[in-house]
């Protein structure tokens, strides 16, 4: 486990309620700094929810503090200084452009009823060229293909400076080479601005090869945690997402193998499709 | 021109004038506005008292020497205590009922323009102006020195005064002591105070004729005053309601309805259940129904009024105004109550 | 370094020619009027008039005083209240993610209406009524209904955009209705309000432009001011949440700043449509959705736009005046098209 002296986020107790339903919690949270973390977990789970909470977007109780400062003593403002928030579907104004909805990123850097600087066209800038988009700055966002829209908003959130990057379903909607594509400059974002990154994933398998360990939610608490050696196992995944898997070690990091278990045996069928090669697992 | 520079040539012109007039008959002549040029309004031509073809002229004694000035004058109109230096030449009306007050009393050379919907007399200078909807830039143009309006719209009086031009609010009259006011004020306001007060005391002695028929003659006891084909009509609290609540009948609306205020609106049901014994038909909307139409409606071919045959339709434009042919009006009803049956 | 231009804020050039197009639009409007007053001796009176500037005319002191008194601060009232309900039009358009709001969208009209008829049928004849009272009771009448309408809604639906919308309309209805109740037993309120309704600036003067004036300055400063906040809301409440900007707050300041000097706009000119929608819709296809560039726009398009369409109200058919409201939409309808043609086209 990473050292953790300070962590980046703390959250102890953290309960989310509609009306009498508990959404989530209460549970305990922490990401260190530097780290990256993956929520997992099955439907309405809560991962949505706990990164919600986090990002001061939902009313919650209990206590969450980043970087040791507790967040209900700060406003809005304040908080949105040091967290950025990336929704799963973020919203492309129509006819904004990529520069101006990078800039918007600045906007917890303002007063009320300031303006820009200088040195905010700066961090624009900055943002633009760390995700390669300088070339795109004039480009309406409602033009981009999925792959640029995720790098825009990664690129907004940038633009805030935070400390902590909140994700939500980061590689929704993108084919897999745009996933991995994402996910590397996620990572490699956080080892250079040294950012603390939360992130929702689906997908099992990209949770495990990014990121340095999972938390996963089942009914609003969590369930397990750790490494994903450790959290991604047949048993757990069958218990709480009710699929049957084999897990696998590929490279080192674990591959999650959906399985197929008939009810009844079919019979054979001419044309029947045979698994290539041996998936099964060897473990 | 400074107004005082007017006012001296007014008072010499007339001077010059009246001098002359002094002793000479002046009966009832029509004289219709003379050219507009002519500073003196009081020369030997007849005061313009225009009255229609049913009424014999009266005859107005003006061997008294008129006064050299009348001015100034402060009079009371809607607007409050107006004072009005020298006689006005610059006369801008907008209202079809004090135009007829200002002819009636003589000043007509004094008027340069009258709104669009003065009519009466013939010979009028009519203009687009609108005494509903002021257009104060339309108005000052012409640089009037006096503006007389009936409603006080849009606070008309007052912008006119923000612009240097006197302005007189005459609202329309409640009763009949209120247009013999009214006249007085026009008489005042435009230098023809004798004229005036010859006409109000010609009105007078010709309406209290009028009542005096109807001494001793039986009238219907209730009587219905139509302003529309949906039976919209007036209380005794208006300026006609009162002239026939004079006569001492009784007008259904009265009453019915104190919240609809002095215009209500009666049902079909209402007026067939009263059976009024008269009907006024006076449509302010332009319609003229005939006595066929009346009884058409369902259920009026049986009111007393119809099978009697007491009905009585009035001029829309004399019942809807308050002048000097406020006597008409009178005769009129007369006429049609004693008339009739 | 950078020297990237600001991607959203208006270039200085924009401001100036927005400005100077505004005061060509004042100065042409006091030119021209009523017949008698030839456009020369107008302006020569507006430049006498200026503080600090001598110029001799040969106006007559009554025609002076009609271009000093009475047209100049309707010219001026016409340009402030194009003013505001442009900006405050766009700027609901902006709290509200819809295109068809305008500053009458929670219940300001009506409210101003329900006022305008209580004072007018209240006091048993049209002529009762003053015009300090009319617009009091229109400002009144304004404000009741924007905060029934936003208590309602709050208590509703939460903070959203939708509830208070929806409210607005409710409230409007009953207004309406209430209206209709006390103006159908009246036959010459009717004409008085309905006359109000349409809008009318004959009755403005100095005194009407001061009282204006205040909550012109007030309301345009800060909507303006808050358009850099409002882009950020463009991306829904969560992420403008996420960014720092207060929903609910940003939404409350502005309903309260533009309803303010929409009343105070209603209450001195009755209701003038078309100008809070169509104005920011025309300033918006030519710059784009940013609120940055479309709320100054609204100031100058706003008091450009008013201050022509009353010139044409008071001239075309004078001495008549037509209400300003039946030219705004008149004006305001084909122009709208035939700008969505053009930029349709362009886009494509």
């Amino acid at each position: 486990m990473t050292a953790r002296h300070r962590p980046a986020v703390y959250a102890a107790g953290l309960t989310v309620r509609a009306g009498k339903t508990v959404l989530l919690g209460p549970t305990d949270f922490i990401a260190g700094t530097g780290d990256w973390i993956n929520v997992i977990g099955p439907n309405g789970a809560g991962k949505s929810t706990l990164l919600r909470a986090i990002a001061g977007l939902t009313s919650h109780t209990g206590r969450l503090d980043v970087h040791g400062v507790c967040l209900a003593t700060l406003d809005l403002r304040a908080r949105s200084r040091l967290i950025g928030f990336v929704a799963q579907h973020p919203a492309m104004p129509a006819g904004m452009t990529v520069a101006q909805y990078v800039l918007l990123g600045r906007a917890p850097h303002i007063g009320p009823f300031g303006s820009e600087s200088a040195h905010d066209l700066e961090r624009l800038d900055g943002a633009l060229d760390q995700l390669a988009l300088a070339s795109l700055a004039e480009r309406r966002v409602d033009t981009l293909s999925g792959g640029e829209r995720q790098r825009v908003s990664l690129a907004r959130a940038l633009a805030q400076e935070p400390a902590v990057l909140l994700l939500d379903e980061p590689t929704a909607a993108l084919d897999v080479g745009h996933q991995q594509d994402v996910l590397e400059l996620i990572d490699d974002l956080r080892r250079r601005l040294g950012l603390t990154v939360v992130s929702t994933m689906h997908d099992l398998t990209l949770a495990a090869q990014y990121g340095d360990h999972l938390v996963l939610l089942a009914d609003g608490r969590i369930v397990a945690e750790g490494p994903p050696i450790q959290v991604l196992t047949g048993p757990q995944i069958q218990r709480y997402y009710g699929a049957h898997v084999d897990v696998i070690d590929h490279r080192g990091h674990p591959v999650v193998v959906p399985v197929r278990t008939p009810h009844t045996d079919p019979p054979e069928r001419p044309g029947h499709l045979e698994p290539e090669g041996d998936r099964r697992a060897t473990t | 021109m400074p107004r005082r520079t007017r006012t001296a040539i007014i008072s010499l012109t007339m001077l010059t004038f009246t001098l002359p007039a002094c002793g000479s008959d002046r009966s009832g002549a029509d004289d219709t506005a003379s050219a507009p040029g002519n500073a003196a309004g009081e020369s030997s031509a007849a005061p313009v008292v225009n009255v229609s073809e049913s009424n014999p002229a009266p005859v107005i004694d003006t061997d008294a020497p008129v006064p050299a000035t009348g001015f100034p004058v402060t009079v009371t109109a809607g607007n409050g205590d107006v004072t009005i230096e020298s006689r006005p030449e610059r006369i801008v009306v907008l209202s079809a009922s004090l135009t007829e007050m200002v002819f009636a009393v003589g000043a007509g050379d004094q008027v340069i323009a009258v709104d669009t919907y003065s009519d009466f007399p013939a010979g009028l200078p009519v203009t687009e102006l609108s005494g509903f909807r002021p257009n104060v830039e339309a108005i000052g143009a012409l640089d009037p020195d006096l503006v007389l309006v009936s409603r006080d719209v849009d606070g008309i009086a007052a912008t006119l005064g923000t612009v240097g031009i006197q302005a007189l609010v005459l609202p329309s009259a409640t009763d009949l002591d209120d247009v013999y006011g009214q006249i007085d004020t026009v008489g005042a306001a435009t230098g023809h105070t004798d004229e005036a007060a010859a006409l109000v005391a010609q009105m007078r002695s010709a309406i209290d004729d009028q009542f005096a028929r109807l001494d001793g003659a039986t009238l219907p006891g209730r009587f219905f005053y139509e302003m529309s084909d949906d039976y919209k009509t007036l209380t005794s609290d208006t300026f006609v309601g009162s002239i026939l609540a004079a006569t001492g009948m009784v007008n259904i609306a009265d009453g019915v309805d104190p919240a609809a205020g002095p215009y209500p609106q009666l049902s079909a049901e209402y007026v067939l259940r009263a059976d009024p014994g008269h009907l006024f038909v006076a449509h302010t909307d332009g319609s003229l129904p005939t006595v066929d139409d009346l009884a058409a409606r369902p259920g009026w071919s049986a009111l007393q009024a119809l099978t009697h045959g007491q009905v009585t339709f009035l001029d829309p434009d004399i019942a809807s105004r308050w002048g000097p042919r406020v006597v008409e009006l009178v005769t009129a009803i007369v006429d049609g109550l004693i008339g009739g049956s | 370094m950078t020297d990237r231009a600001h991607p959203t804020r208006l270039p200085p050039l924009a401001i100036t020619a927005g400005a100077a197009v505004t005061l060509a639009a004042v100065v042409i409007a006091t030119a021209f009027g009523a017949v008698g007053i030839s456009p020369g001796q107008a302006v020569a009176v507006l430049v006498d008039a200026l503080p600090g500037i001598e110029l001799q005319h040969d106006a007559s002191p009554t025609v002076a005083a009609i271009i000093t008194e009475v047209r100049l601060p309707r010219v001026l009232l016409a340009a402030a209240v194009g003013a505001v309900l442009a900006t405050a039009g766009g700027a609901y358009q902006a709290t509200f993610h819809n295109p068809l709001a305008d500053p009458y969208l929670l219940g300001v009209a009506s409210g101003a209406g329900l006022g305008v008829t209580f004072a007018i049928s209240d006091t048993g004849s049209s002529l009762g009524a003053t015009g300090p009272v009319i617009t009091a009771a229109a400002f009144a009448g304004a404000l009741v209904a924007v905060a029934l309408a936003y208590s309602l809604g709050r208590a509703a639906g939460g903070r959203s955009g939708a509830s208070l919308i929806l409210a607005g309309v409710a409230v409007a209805a009953l207004f309406a209705a209430l209206q209709t109740l006390l103006l159908q037993r009246d036959d010459e309120a009717i004409r008085d309000v309905y006359a109000w309704l349409l809008g009318r600036f004959n009755t403005a003067s100095w005194d009407e432009l001061a009282l204006l004036a205040p909550f012109a300055a007030v309301t345009l400063s800060v909507l303006v001011g808050s358009s850099r906040r409002l882009d950020v809301l463009a991306l829904g409440d969560d992420e403008a949440q996420s960014l720092g900007v207060h929903p609910a707050r940003l939404r409350l300041l502005v309903v309260v700043t533009a309803t303010l000097a929409t009343a105070a706009a209603v209450a001195v000119s009755g209701l003038i449509a078309f100008v809070g929608i169509v104005v920011p819709h025309a300033i918006r296809l030519r710059t784009g959705p940013s609120y940055r560039r479309i709320l100054p726009l609204c100031v100058f398009g706003g008091a450009t736009f008013l201050c022509l369409a009353d010139l044409g109200a008071r001239t075309l058919l004078a001495p008549a005046e037509i209400p300003i409201g039946v030219l705004t939409a008149i004006v305001g309808a084909p122009f709208f098209l035939l700008l969505l043609r053009t930029s349709r086209v362009a886009m494509s």
